[in-house]
């Protein structure tokens, strides 16, 4: 049975419909990412999820269980701030503990001065800072205790929003874009820690960010939204390779793929002038867009499918990114070249460019994926 | 919602205990000592022609009045004839209660005067205030001077000094010098503002120094970067002293009722309504709160028009 | 070449010319420091050894008998009672119903700001005269107060013992009456200061990041009140420092509705015998310049001691 499940949510503020039926079901155990633009509805959707915001239409059901009305301090989830969100007069410890003493401890053991001196508060009490140092060793910032977040760094703070989470070991962990306010090289280590939290402790999460980088390299699933829609959910690999959606094709991927329009007849492609080793559905007629990787790209001396000019490039030492110009095309396409093809490759140089016809994707005109092997979906037969 | 309505009750029974004072002010003001005694007739009251009893007093008929009437009075006995006089008195002074009320707040005491000398007082305060804050503020600011940070300590410590505390120093020295009972005795201990100068300072120290250095490149002197560079940019702040100014200083009833004693011209409002408090008798009361009213109400219209301001003002004073 | 400047101005700026501009432009307010603020304090101090009236050519030393007095003669001690019993009324509840309105009107939208505007009407209005409004409507009479207090005799509401003592013999004189006198001062300064206290509320809960609430929620605060512990309590620390201070300070300074009622004796049996009030009769009135600046200085020794907290409290305790 899924862990969490999100059944045909839709959220609509005034006149703007910000999520348009989302329907996800998460696993015990699976970081899933949710990535998009801004404005995608994916931090509404994880506050919908926490109980912070009520959907407009659909359930939420944590381990089978409807929680559409239930409030989010009772649903079991933590949830990670992009600001942090620390309580700012308290020491990390006293962050750490707090959802701890709001669960353990009954209000009478939370009255301020009294409170430690009621009967049972204080092994509770000890019980809650054994937990609070178990998380903070975990997270090593368990010489920082005694501090204040004022008092820490970027990084630091966003370790204690982590143990304020994980140290009440909730059903699952909702993160709302925690790297963002980091500075890159920080947020390429932490990225590390974050997924090797994740498969120590087992546990679900479901994290939103607007880097696909960080989708990519953390999660099991990714689910890809645009416009208050999920465009495709599906591990990390196959988002990549099998996009359903030219868009997810466009979003997930850098440098960008490259779209090329061509015209379908009769099972064969053509970009301009030249045939595309790539077959097509024979259903498939006008014209449609080709998606190829700058990976895909090979340069060829002679039966070159494209040529062109190249205009830029970009040298990053362990790869060369190339723009070329494509004649009788208007923009430009990126291949990915070694840096041994650095001496063919300089600018103004008229290459051949040549691909496996495998390996490109497929786009109607409506941006869905056609399959070779399949008869194209009716919906793309375009007079 | 339930939570709701129990915020709505309890803040709708906290304004009427807010406004009940206002309310009963202004009402009083609109009725006749009749009304007034007896608590009836609403909020306006009912307007109905009552009787100035002074005026009538001052009407009163003596010998050579009934002499005079005798002429008008063919016939009737002298009794007869101080009568009519006296009910023609009564007929003459008749008027509604909210003009009685109103107008002798203006003729008993000359409360246009006051009101005059409040306007005079204030303003003069504010202004004087500006003129010796501003400089201050900028040479602490944006100035490097040796001794610059003893100065401004100097300030942090008279913060601690509110000049009500030290009324009665402050009257000696005036009485030495003979200044009391003059519009200087009510200025001039407030000219100094230790916390316009602070709130300044504060706003000074965020203009940045490239645009005093470039007025300084087109050639003006210190003096006029103050008025010309620095002032425009601390309006807000400025429009929140002058408020937290002019608020303190129309309604401040302790300097003046000890610096002003002899010399009536020179009342401020509040002093004015006191006087009209301490001789009137009962009857009125009605001209007092009609004084009242007129006195509270500048401020009030002025706070109810430009809401947001004073709001503001306050706050900003309050967090610098 | 030389760039031949027939006129001067100061491109160039010299630190000595920026010295000799900046002493010029804190002159007055320097000069205004110290005549106004500083020179009386330490008139006060010296006056207070000297048993000195104005309009006498010379004084006795008398050394510390004034502070005597002041710490025997049973007047001053209802002084020190008056004036503590009033500032640790009045603040208190100035503060705490300021916050609550604060907290009510921040959580209902555009409609709050009506009930703002009342609450914070009776700062801007004078207290002097906002004071005879409420005497008159304590009348035991014919005010308002006491004879809606009387609607109640007769029904169920007769079983609270205040009301049933009422009904049964008489409403209490309220002004005239030695415990009730005191209760009334500290009404009115509260009626007029908690608005003011609201306003610098409101604007130090708009500095509360809301998301802290978001995740107060997830921590598990569910009631109002841990909300209130966790998040918003703690965020207001360094206003409730500001606010308390502030009132503080005008507590100590309460002087017109005293005055205004009892003109002549302080209340009572001097029940609301303030300081102020104190120093006014003594100083002023009964020209007894020696002592009244005895309580001068204790007064200035009061606000000095209570500001110095504030500023100790804001560095070491409110600090993030």
């Amino acid at each position: 049975m899924a862990d969490l499940q999100i059944d045909h949510v839709t959220k609509t503020f005034g006149d703007t419909q910000v999520l348009k039926g989302i329907s996800l079901d998460i696993g015990d155990g699976e970081f899933v990412s949710l990535v998009g633009p801004s404005g995608c509805g994916k931090s509404t959707l994880l506050r919908i999820i926490a109980g912070l915001e009520s959907q407009s239409s659909g359930a939420i059901r944590i381990l089978g269980q409807d929680v559409s009305g239930v409030r989010a301090a009772d649903r079991n989830l933590s949830m990670v701030f992009q600001s942090y969100a620390l309580y700012p007069h308290l020491t990390v410890a006293e962050n750490i503990s707090v959802p701890l003493k709001m669960r353990e401890l009954s209000s009478v053991q939370r009255l301020p001065m009294i409170g430690p001196f009621m009967p049972g508060a204080r092994d509770k009490n000890a019980e809650i800072a054994a937990s609070v140092k178990h998380a903070a060793q975990t997270l090593e910032i368990d010489r920082l205790l005694d501090r204040k977040p004022g008092q820490l760094s970027g990084g630091q703070r966003q370790r204690v929003a982590l143990g304020r989470a994980l140290v009440r070991e909730p059903a699952a962990f909702l993160l709302d874009e925690p790297l963002s306010n980091l500075d890159a090289k920080l947020r390429v280590q932490t990225r590390t820690e974050i997924a090797e939290l994740h498969r120590r402790l087992g546990a679900t999460f479901v994290y939103v960010t607007h880097d696909q980088v960080e989708a990519m390299t953390m999660s099991s699933r990714i689910a890809v939204m645009m416009g208050g829609e999920i465009l495709q959910c599906d591990a990390p690999d196959e988002v990549y390779n099998n996009p359903l959606d030219i868009r997810v094709a466009e979003f997930i991927g850098s440098p960008k793929i490259n779209i090329l329009p061509v015209e379908a007849s009769n099972g064969v492609l053509r970009f301009g002038d030249v045939v595309l080793p790539t077959a097509a559905p024979k259903v498939l007629k006008g014209p449609i867009r080709i998606g190829l990787r700058p990976e895909a790209l090979r340069l060829v001396v002679e039966d070159a499918v494209l040529t062109g000019k190249v205009v830029h490039m970009e040298n990053l030492g362990s790869e060369i990114f190339a723009q070329i110009s494509l004649a009788g095309h208007e923009g430009r396409i990126t291949m990915r070249a070694a840096p041994a093809q650095r001496s063919s490759l300089y600018i103004g140089a008229n290459i051949g460019l040549a691909f496996e016809g495998s390996a490109a994707l497929l786009f109607d005109p409506y941006g869905k994926r056609v399959f070779n092997s399949q008869v194209a979906p009716a919906q793309s037969e375009v007079a | 919602m339930t939570r709701d309505l129990w915020k709505h009750l309890i803040l709708i029974l906290g304004a009427l205990i807010v406004i009940a004072p206002f309310y009963m002010m202004v009402s009083y003001s609109f009725k006749s000592p009749g009304e007034i005694d007896r608590g009836e007739g609403g909020f306006f009251g009912r307007q109905e022609m009552m009787v100035d009893e002074r005026c009538v007093k001052l009407r009163d008929p003596d010998r050579d009045d009934v002499a005079v009437a005798a002429l008008r009075f063919p016939n009737q006995t002298d009794s007869e004839i101080r009568d009519a006089l006296v009910a023609e008195a009564v007929a003459d002074c008749q008027m509604r209660p909210i003009v009685f009320n109103y107008t002798k707040a203006f003729t008993e005491a000359p409360l246009l005067r006051y009101l005059l000398n409040g306007v005079i007082v204030t303003a003069s305060i504010f202004l004087i205030q500006i003129m010796v804050a501003l400089p201050a503020a900028y040479a602490l600011a944006k100035l490097k001077f040796w001794g610059r940070e003893a100065v401004f300590s100097l300030v942090l410590f008279c913060l601690l000094i509110p000049v009500h505390a030290i009324a009665l120093p402050l009257y000696i020295m005036l009485a030495k010098v003979g200044l009391t009972n003059t519009y200087a005795a009510l200025v001039v201990p407030w000219t100094i503002s230790v916390f316009g100068i602070f709130l300044m300072r504060q706003f000074f120290m965020t203009v940045p120094d490239d645009l005093i250095d470039a007025a300084r490149m087109d050639g003006m002197g210190e003096l006029a970067i103050v008025w010309r560079v620095m002032l425009p940019t601390a309006i807000p702040a400025l429009l929140a002293f002058a408020i937290f100014s002019i608020v303190a200083h129309w309604n401040d009833y302790f300097w003046p009722r000890i610096v002003v004693t002899g010399n009536r011209d020179l009342f401020t409002p509040p002093l004015g309504l006191r006087e009209f408090k301490g001789d009137g008798d009962g009857s009125f009361f009605g001209p007092m709160m009609a004084t009242a009213t007129v006195i509270v109400t500048p401020l009030i219209v002025a706070f109810l028009v430009a809401q947001r301001r004073f709001i503001e003002g306050i706050t900003l004073s309050g967090m610098k | 070449m030389t760039i031949a400047d027939t006129h001067t101005p100061e491109i160039v700026y010299s630190d000595t010319a920026q010295r000799r501009t900046a002493w010029w432009l804190v002159a007055p307010a320097l000069g205004l420091m110290v005549l106004i603020l500083m020179v009386p304090v330490v008139i006060a101090g010296i006056l207070s050894f000297t048993d000195y009236s104005l309009g006498n050519d010379s004084f006795n030393w008398v050394g510390t008998k004034n502070y005597d007095r002041l710490f025997s003669r049973s007047t001053y001690e209802k002084m020190f009672i008056a004036t503590f019993t009033y500032v640790v009324t009045v603040v208190p509840l100035s503060v705490g119903l300021g916050l609550g309105a604060a907290l009510l009107i921040n959580s209902m939208g555009r409609i709050g700001d009506i009930y703002k505007t009342i609450y914070f009407l009776p700062v801007m209005a004078t207290l002097l005269a906002m004071a005879i409004a409420w005497e008159f409507m304590l009348h035991p009479s014919i005010g308002m107060i006491n004879r809606t207090l009387e609607m109640s005799c007769g029904t169920v509401l007769e079983i609270i013992p205040f009301l049933e003592n009422g009904c049964a013999e008489r409403f209490p004189l309220w002004l005239g009456d030695r415990d009730y006198a005191i209760r009334v001062i500290c009404f009115i300064g509260v009626w007029q200061g908690f608005g003011f206290n609201m306003v610098l509320y409101l604007a130090g809960l708009t500095g509360v990041h809301r998301e802290l609430y978001h995740a107060a929620e997830m921590d598990g605060a569910k009631s109002v009140w841990e909300r209130f512990r966790l998040v918003t309590w703690p965020a207001l620390g360094p206003t409730t420092v500001f606010v308390v201070t502030i009132s503080c300070i005008r507590a100590f300074q309460v002087f017109d509705t005293i005055e205004a009622f009892w003109p002549q004796g302080g209340g009572p049996n001097k029940s609301t015998y303030v300081m102020m009030f104190a120093i006014f009769e003594k100083g002023l009135q009964q020209n007894l310049i020696g002592i009244g600046s005895a309580i001068t200085v204790l007064f200035l020794v009061f606000v000095m001691f209570l500001t110095l907290i504030q500023r100790w409290l804001v560095e070491r305790k409110v600090h993030y």
